[in-house]
């Protein structure tokens, strides 16, 4: 039914618009990142186990597999800005060298 | 005796005669010109011209002269070519008779001046250039008339040059006439379009000619003899000396807008809107200057208003399609007038150059000459039976009250004529009778012959010259021969009534206490805030409109802003707008991104 699918699509693109659209810390952008392949997650194991389909059952773990690198290389990332600049803060990552 | 050859050779010997100052002493180095030998051509012309008017009186005798063409076009040629008829043969003694008076009177005026030979010079061709605008068969004849007359007065206006208002007087002046030749130099570039000719007998067609070049015409007229719209140069021209008054602007020139509108009769007898024009304007200027000349405390201006005040009168005539009257009170108008100015220039002169009415008084017993020709010239001027301006004002307002026009006119200028009356008698009463208000050192001395002739014998003139006239023109059109007693003596009604009521005014003003100022007494005083409400008004919404036009629109408009610099900031805003999502900052590129994704899913829907 598509009624139990509204609620992670809901999750999904609010976790999206908090990305884009953010306060100050980029770490927050991350939690959210997260949370985005989360419900992904949630999405595609409820649809593989709904429709029996077996070819499509890999989806759900490889995406736990790869979310661990993800996570893993989000932080070093963070540590090695924070490192370099000032401070945390979103405003600062600028495209432009100047 | 061929009386035409008589009547031709006598009338350019006058004008030839005249131009014998001008000629001689730029050919021989030994004869040099002195005021009395201008003067006393000035005479022998008057009296070479004498020949002419009697032949004409004698026999009817008319002449047409063309001495030379000017084949201008293939098919358009203009011939100079003068016409010595009724109008040209009598005004010539006239205004050669005035002349002569003002030049003799002028020998004393200016005796002080070190240029008084360019004076006199400058006043001869003034007068020559005014003959050949009478005498012209041709526009383009008059028009050379007409510009020379022009350019004389600018010149004599600013006779004393060093004073500003009088080269103020003198360009304002030149302004108001060029705005007159305007109308001449369309009407007569339509005529040379349509007929194909400038001759005036050429003139009048049968169909009926379209009202704007007659419109020309009446704007000429406007400028040239001041009427209501332009006006304010002729008492801006008294700043010149009284000789130049008397004969400019009260008996020549300013009839020279007249003058055309009478030659030019035949083109516009049946085309009532022009008319109707005529006599409306004619009626409004009557009285406007009629107005101007209640509150006027310099001499000079009260007289300049009062010509003005003619002036309106004699086109009144022309709008009742009777330029013969018109006529003739140009011819009475230029004597008494001319000895109202020399009047009052010896009156100026005996006072040491006042001319405020306010500080002259009881002069009657002092300089009993000028001033008893001063109250015949005001007599004159107010139309006293029998005088000379009786003859022509009175059927003036005959005519006015017998024919079928615009009420309106009639009564305005009914009341100009009473307060003709009115600044008349305060004039005569302030300058002549009553206490003496002049400082008490005066060099009162009225005994030169050069200023006694002139006058008295103008003052002859002003008397003799209405009855002269009248008994010795050719009636062309039937004057009104019954009316009702009321209609008749309508205009003497009037003018007792101004009389009675400016002497009541003199007699209260002694121990009378009025206000201030009170509003009509400022409109009067202040010309009827003609001069500062047109000068200011209309040259800033000119010059600001140039200026839109020439530097706003062309300039900076079409070649700035519509084209490189508006291309160029219209540019430059949109970069604006969009240089904050190029700051680099990932913040803002997300924020586009959401906001793409957004409109992607509204757009869906």
């Amino acid at each position: 039914i598509p009624l139990i699918y509204i609620n992670i699509i809901l999750t999904f693109t609010i976790s999206l618009l908090k990305i884009l659209v953010y306060h100050s810390h980029l770490i927050s952008s991350l939690l959210y990142l997260k949370k985005i392949i989360l419900s992904l997650f949630i999405i595609t194991t409820l649809t593989t186990l709904n429709t029996h389909s077996l070819l499509t059952n890999i989806i759900p773990i490889t995406i736990l597999i790869f979310t661990t690198y993800k996570t893993t290389i989000n932080l070093t990332l963070l540590i090695s800005i924070s490192n370099t600049y000032n401070l945390n803060y979103i405003h600062n990552l600028n495209l432009l060298q100047y | 005796m061929d009386l035409t050859l008589i009547l031709t050779s006598s009338t350019l010997l006058t004008l030839t005669i005249l131009l014998t100052p001008i000629i001689l002493p730029l050919l021989s180095n030994s004869s040099k010109n002195t005021p009395t030998t201008i003067t006393n051509t000035v005479k022998t012309s008057f009296l070479v011209s004498l020949i002419p008017m009697t032949i004409h009186l004698y026999s009817g005798t008319e002449g047409l002269t063309y001495l030379w063409e000017w084949k201008f076009l293939m098919n358009f040629k203009i011939p100079i070519s003068l016409k010595m008829d009724f109008y040209s043969l009598t005004f010539f003694p006239i205004a050669l008779f005035v002349s002569w008076s003002i030049l003799q009177f002028a020998t004393w005026y200016m005796a002080s001046d070190p240029h008084i030979t360019k004076f006199f010079t400058y006043l001869l061709l003034f007068l020559i250039t005014m003959l050949i605008l009478i005498i012209a068969n041709n526009l383009f004849i008059l028009f050379i008339g007409w510009e020379g007359v022009g350019i004389m007065s600018f010149l004599l206006i600013s006779w004393w040059h060093g004073r500003a208002e009088a080269n103020t007087a003198a360009i304002q002046a030149v302004l108001y006439n060029r705005i007159g030749d305007i109308g001449l130099i369309f009407c007569m570039a339509w005529l040379a379009y349509t007929m194909n000719t400038w001759e005036m007998q050429q003139l009048s067609s049968t169909h009926q000619i379209p009202t704007l070049p007659l419109l020309g015409l009446v704007l000429a007229a406007t400028g040239k003899s001041a009427q209501f719209g332009l006006h304010p140069w002729l008492p801006a021209a008294m700043e010149g000396p009284t000789p130049v008054s008397a004969l400019l602007h009260s008996s020549t020139m300013v009839v020279a807008g007249i003058f055309l509108l009478i030659r030019t009769n035949p083109l516009f007898n049946n085309n009532q809107t022009i008319l109707t024009l005529c006599l409306c304007l004619g009626a409004l200027s009557t009285l406007f200057a009629a107005t101007c000349a209640l509150t006027q405390n310099d001499i000079k201006k009260i007289i300049a208003f009062s010509t003005s005040s003619q002036l309106g009168l004699m086109m009144v005539a022309i709008g009742l399609n009777l330029p013969e009257l018109a006529f003739l009170h140009i011819s009475t108008h230029a004597f008494f007038k001319a000895m109202l100015f020399l009047c009052s220039g010896s009156i100026i002169h005996n006072l040491n150059g006042e001319q405020d009415i306010r500080k002259m008084g009881g002069l009657q017993k002092m300089l009993p000459t000028t001033t008893s020709c001063l109250t015949i010239g005001n007599l004159a001027l107010m139309g006293t039976p029998f005088l000379a301006g009786f003859y022509s004002k009175d059927q003036i307002i005959e005519s006015l009250n017998t024919s079928y026009l615009n009420s309106w006119a009639l009564l305005l200028t009914l009341l100009a004529t009473s307060f003709t009356a009115v600044y008349t008698i305060r004039m005569t009463t302030l300058v002549q009778s009553g206490f003496v208000r002049i400082p008490p050192l005066t060099p009162m001395n009225e005994n030169n012959p050069a200023v006694i002739n002139p006058i008295t014998r103008l003052a002859l003139g002003s008397i003799m010259a209405g009855m002269l006239i009248t008994s010795y023109i050719p009636p062309t059109k039937t004057p009104p021969t019954t009316m009702p007693l009321n209609i008749k003596i309508t205009a003497l009604l009037v003018t007792a009534l101004g009389i009675i009521l400016a002497l009541e005014l003199s007699k209260m003003a002694q121990t009378l206490i009025i206000k201030k100022q009170n509003p009509l007494h400022n409109f009067s005083t202040s010309l009827g805030y003609f001069n500062p409400l047109t000068h200011r008004f209309n040259v800033t919404h000119i010059m600001t409109g140039s200026q839109t036009i020439a530097s706003h629109l062309m300039d900076l408009s079409w070649y700035k802003l519509l084209g490189p610099e508006g291309l160029a900031s219209s540019q430059l805003a949109a970069t604006k707008l969009a240089t904050s999502l190029h700051s680099g900052s990932i913040k803002a590129y997300l924020g586009s991104f959401a906001l793409s994704i957004l409109i992607m899913i509204i757009s869906t829907y």
